[in-house]
């Protein structure tokens, strides 16, 4: 089934791929897609709302512009497929902002209108600035329960990979709580940290080791990297919900 | 001199042996990306270096400052204690000023700044003279080093509490009672940055007085011990399996937790904390102890033996052990952010156990040849201590 969705990866298109490196992959061991049964039953609907909650990252930080960011690049690589869905993706979140601005802003989005599914980019923050780590999990448990009680479906997303985050924070312990809580809360995660570091790896994407002033086109890529992995991510989600019970 | 001649003896080999295995573990696990990394304890453990760091540095402290308070009194121990407090305090600022001169250096090298969240990794720069501030008062405590704040804390206890060590079962009824009502309260210290702190002292003060009522031993008396009952020893060994499926699974097989894990476990594994000293943490780390001191006899021959004998030196020598530990993760963290794959990580590996080796070597002979310059000198000899 994974592997399938690999295929299907490595059809896709690309923007900004140099000839002579390896398209950004996703390896079926690291991805664990969960039934997504709210984005299913929006789909049939003929609609998709999606909100991203996070901290830099989801404004597109240190792209070339703000339609670059990951949220508005899953929006167009689901558009691109699905022509006659009515697919949103609202964005919530800015620099620095820990676990707990981020429910607050989330109630406030859920507020606004229906949701179909959350993708919460959780924990950089708190690894960053060395934060308690049950303080992470405090938060982000409950609220994931929330979000499911209202059947509204949750994508936990996490750290970014860096050399550089890796030799100055702590990163670990804020990876494992991410991990937990999404487990606790039934809900996937999409490994963004393990990814990123796969990519690198490969050389299919590395931020990093770009030159400073090709570094904005790589974030660029990174993050079409990352919309369409997500985007896979959710189709298989979509796919396991739509599957008979055995 | 025969490097077995450095090893101290006359103690017990057991705590010095595990010692020095937790200050190895807190030097891999210092540095993220290290593939060692997958074999330290925690990936099996409800519990890590940390708290055996932490209960074995209680039992240290248990014996020496004992057998002090037992021959001049509690104030004299009490400023003893104090004094390796401020020790410790001055080796984490030196910690410091390494992590901050580290940190600018590789931000400055690789430029990251741009996308990632990195706005509070390195306060120096935003507002230098109240990130010192802060740090001196230790409510500023960056990423790494978290650990020293917590022991100095502890030993500051340790100072007032002294006079409990002759009735170790009202210490403990004391320091657990404390550690109830800090879980049920959430009581800590604040932090710089509007939380707490990374580790909080006044839940780990439980493991740290129960090492510390372990260790002392009253003049004619006998230390505070659990004798072997096989019912408590199953009891523990349950509870150890319990935990290390659920560690093996959370962190090498995800698709199973996903799959086959109830929530119900899951949500209990989210609920355990480290910061605060989770009871299912502190009971793992208790099990331990006491399978392992009864499993190990204290005379145990391979204590002696030569593959022991660094770790056993280390655990010896553990405040200059742990401070260059630290230092050397700094290293090793900036080796692998230059490049993760085997050579760094082989080269990383290797050196770092050689130097902390050589460290505790060079302490254990420099304090024989002090002792022994003293011994030849006339001066009467001050009652030595070491804890670490």
């Amino acid at each position: 089934m994974l592997r399938v969705l690999t295929v299907l990866a490595l059809l896709l298109p690309l923007p900004g791929l140099g000839a002579d490196r390896p398209a950004c992959d996703l390896p079926p061991e690291l991805l664990h897609p969960e039934p997504l049964p709210a984005a299913a039953a929006a789909i049939a609907h003929g609609h998709l709302h999606i909100l991203a909650i996070g901290s830099a990252s989801v404004l597109g930080a240190g792209g070339t512009s703000p339609a670059a960011a990951w949220p508005e690049r899953l929006r167009a690589v689901i558009a691109a497929r699905r022509p006659n869905l009515d697919v949103t993706v609202e964005v919530r979140g800015g620099r620095g902002l820990s676990a707990t601005d981020q429910r607050h802003l989330l109630n406030l989005a859920l507020g606004n209108g229906r949701i179909d599914l959350v993708i919460w980019q959780a924990g950089a923050t708190e690894a960053v600035r060395g934060l308690p780590v049950d303080g992470l999990t405090d938060v982000l448990t409950p609220a994931l329960q929330q979000l499911r009680a209202r059947d509204v479906d949750a994508i936990v997303m996490d750290l970014q990979f860096s050399r550089f985050l890796r030799a100055n924070a702590d990163v670990e312990p804020y990876r494992e709580a991410l991990r937990i809580a999404a487990a606790a809360a039934g809900v996937p995660l999409f490994p963004r940290y393990e990814l990123m570091n796969h990519w690198a790896d490969a050389d299919s994407v590395d931020v990093e080791r770009a030159a400073r002033d090709a570094r904005p086109a790589e974030v660029d890529r990174l993050n079409g990297c990352i919309a369409d992995a997500l985007a896979a991510f959710i189709r298989e989600g979509v796919r396991e919900a739509r599957r008979p019970p055995p | 001199m025969a490097m077995d001649a450095l090893v101290r003896q006359g103690r017990d080999l057991r705590v010095d042996l595990f010692r020095g295995l937790a200050l190895w573990a807190i030097f891999v696990n210092h540095i993220p990306g290290n593939w060692m990394g997958f074999v330290t304890p925690r990936n099996y453990v409800l519990a890590d270096a940390t708290e055996t760091f932490v209960l074995l540095a209680g039992y240290a402290a248990g014996i020496a400052y004992g057998r002090i308070m037992d021959r001049q009194g509690w104030f004299f121990a009490a400023s003893r204690v104090m004094g390796r407090a401020f020790t410790l305090y001055v080796a984490h600022i030196f910690l410091l000023v390494v992590f901050a001169a580290q940190v600018g250096y590789s931000a400055a090298a690789l430029d990251s700044g741009a996308y990632l969240d990195e706005l509070h990794l390195d306060p120096f720069t935003q507002a230098p003279y109240r990130a010192l501030l802060e740090a001196l008062l230790l409510r500023y405590q960056p990423s790494f080093l978290n650990i020293l704040p917590l022991y100095i804390v502890l030993l500051a206890m340790f100072a007032l509490a002294l006079p409990l060590l002759r009735r170790p079962w009202l210490m403990l009824a004391l320091s657990y009672g404390f550690y109830a009502v800090v879980r049920q309260t959430d009581w800590s210290l604040p932090a710089w940055t509007g939380e707490d702190w990374f580790f909080n002292p006044l839940a780990w003060q439980a493991l740290f007085f129960t090492g510390c009522a372990l260790g002392y031993v009253p003049r004619g008396g006998k230390p505070v011990a659990l004798g072997f009952r096989w019912w408590l020893a199953a009891g523990c060994i349950v509870l150890l399996i319990a935990g290390a499926a659920a560690s093996i699974i959370l962190y090498f097989r995800w698709d199973i937790a996903e799959e086959r894990l109830p929530q119900a476990v899951a949500s209990y594994l989210a609920g355990i904390d480290k910061t605060a000293m989770h009871p299912m943490r502190l009971a793992s780390m208790l099990a331990l102890t006491y399978l392992v001191a009864h499993a190990v006899p204290r005379e145990a021959g391979w204590l002696r033996s030569r593959p022991a004998w660094p770790w056993v030196l280390m655990g010896q020598q553990a405040l200059p052990v742990f401070c260059t530990g630290i230092v050397l993760s700094f290293l090793g963290r900036m080796a692998l952010e230059m490049s993760d794959r085997w050579p760094t990580q082989l080269g990383v590996n290797l050196v770092g156990p050689v130097v902390l080796t050589a460290v505790a070597m060079l302490t254990a002979w420099y304090g024989v040849e002090k002792k022994a310059s003293r011994t030849a000198s006339p001066l009467p000899s001050p009652a030595g201590a070491d804890t670490g």
